[in-house]
């Protein structure tokens, strides 16, 4: 599903990613691990497309990504749920306009709009609060709409970007727990983090890097 | 269907949040749109009036005094059955002294002391609408030499300098008129790129979830398109409030009365061409702003 060969990223003269190269199967869950600056970021970035490598390979669902003309991108992101840490929602949309951001790009229905965001919202435990406003969430709650705008429109595969570094204990478990679930229908689903006691609790496959270079998968 | 809707309602809903920066852009536009449609106001009024001179072309041919009268008459009849001319009349020395002293009572003492002859006598020659170009008058004068006459006037010196006068205007109004629309463009430019950098969260999320740069476009066009309509009909409102409370007013307080016809507003024709002008102002300010923050934006 994703494949990576011997890739790197500069800026300047910083190296972020040093001959990286990986390979995560369909269906797969891992973690993306190591200390801050050591390139779990620009690798995410990578793979959706907000960076482009200075070299090598990037494949997903055999097409290199690395060379995609600008115009391509949306559509590699279409088939992408994307979750950052600062939840990305739009104060000034509802819970449920948020969400159906992802399916407004794509054209849909009204009608299969709004029956696809009530649906995934009551996947990620928010059922009814499709008016509410994202400030009168908790921060886990914010969270799980995010991860229910990356999921509403089926992708195959889920990056989460440091997805439970801004909430406490209980609501990162909450969040992992709707990930895993997320995994266990077929989405290939990689984490960046650096909270061992998650990856402790949550065991998989493990990609760790330090200071740009592979460390051990 | 259900993506136009989406952009109606992104398109409006962007405008309402965005109240006082989009009134802003409006405000610009209809700055500009006014400004030209002050400037096609007087060109179509001169082009009015111009056109009614060219319509009411008089010709007088002089006489010597010493042609007579017989062989006058005989000029007035060849010229009159000219396929160019409309009327052709004979006014005699004492007509045309009668003529001035009824205009100008106080030139009585004077053209008395010069003399009973002092006025030469005349064919006035009125030509049919369709020879009153400046091309087709200059030949037809040319046609009417004779040596009979003294000169002949038909006012070509005034108007040839006044329809200069007029292309200058035009050239001027076009020059003028182009450096106002790329300021207004720029600005507005500016002005919705502070829209858009209002809303770049919104933009970041919707090219995360797949975007393609038209779809995030098309709603701030749309937007500059409001805007510029918007600001055009403003204008247009501008130049009908101008029209009649300022330069009606004016003309009737300063007795001004070119071509004894009243100044006119812009016609609509022209007005809804504004109104274009103005949306394709707001439309240019928009895809400037738009292509350079949806560059920015990775």
């Amino acid at each position: 599903m994703i494949s990576l060969y011997e890739v790197s990223k500069r800026y300047g003269d910083h190296i972020a990613l040093h001959d990286v190269s990986l390979t995560i199967g369909k269906g797969d869950f891992c973690y993306v691990t190591g200390p801050s600056g050591a390139g779990k970021s620009t690798l995410m970035k990578l793979l959706y497309g907000a960076e482009r490598c200075t070299s090598g390979t990037v494949m997903i669902g055999g097409t290199n990504i690395a060379n995609l003309p600008r115009r391509q991108i949306p559509l590699l992101r279409r088939n992408m749920g994307i979750v950052f840490q600062d939840f990305k929602l739009i104060p000034s949309r509802t819970v449920g306009e948020n969400v159906a951001m992802a399916l407004e790009v794509l054209g849909a229905e009204q009608s299969d709009i709004d029956r696809r965001v009530r649906a995934i919202l009551g996947t990620v435990g928010l059922k009814g609060r499709e008016r509410d406003l994202p400030a009168t969430l908790s921060g886990g709650e914010q969270q799980r709409v995010a991860v229910a705008r990356a999921l509403v429109n089926d992708p195959a595969i889920m990056l989460a970007d440091e997805p439970t570094g801004n909430l406490d204990g209980a609501m990162a478990i909450e969040v992992i727990e709707i990930l895993r679930a997320v995994h266990v229908r077929g989405t290939t689903v990689l984490l960046a983090t650096h909270d061992t006691a998650l990856m402790d609790r949550f065991p998989a496959p493990q990609i760790r890097l330090r200071s740009g270079r592979l460390a051990r998968v | 269907m259900s993506k136009m809707r989406h952009l109606f309602r992104r398109t409006f809903r962007s405008a309402w949040e965005n109240f006082y920066l989009n009134s802003v852009s409006a405000g610009v536009i209809c700055a500009a749109t006014l400004l030209v449609g002050l400037f096609l106001t007087v060109m179509f009024n001169l082009n009015r009036i111009v056109d009614t001179w060219d319509r009411d072309v008089h010709i007088s041919a002089y006489f010597e005094h010493d042609v007579p009268v017989d062989v006058r008459f005989q000029i007035l009849e060849e010229i009159g059955a000219m396929t160019e001319i409309a009327q052709a009349r004979y006014v005699s020395e004492e007509d045309a002294r009668l003529y001035l002293e009824e205009r100008i009572p106080d030139v009585r003492p004077v053209l008395e002391e010069l003399g009973a002859e002092v006025l030469p006598a005349s064919i006035e020659i009125a030509v049919h609408e369709a020879y009153t170009s400046p091309t087709a008058l200059t030949n037809l004068v040319e046609g009417l030499y004779r040596p009979e006459f003294t000169d002949i006037d038909y006012g070509r010196e005034w108007v040839e300098r006044f329809n200069t006068f007029l292309s200058l205007l035009q050239l001027l109004g076009l020059i003028l008129g182009g450096l106002i629309a790329i300021a207004a463009v720029f600005l507005v430019a500016n002005t919705i790129h502070l829209v858009v950098y209002s809303r770049r969260d919104e933009i970041e999320v919707m090219r995360l979830v797949g975007a393609t740069d038209t779809h995030i476009a098309i709603p701030f066009l749309a937007e500059g398109a409001l805007q510029g309509i918007a600001g055009a009909l403003l204008a247009w409102l501008g130049l009908i409030g101008l029209h009649s409370l300022l330069i009606v007013r004016l003309q009737e307080a300063l007795m001004i009365s070119i071509a004894d016809q009243p100044l006119q507003a812009l016609p609509p024709q022209e007005c809804l061409a504004l109104v274009g002008l103005g949306m394709t102002l707001g439309i240019l300010g928009s895809a400037g702003a738009v292509s350079r923050f949806l560059r920015e934006v990775p």
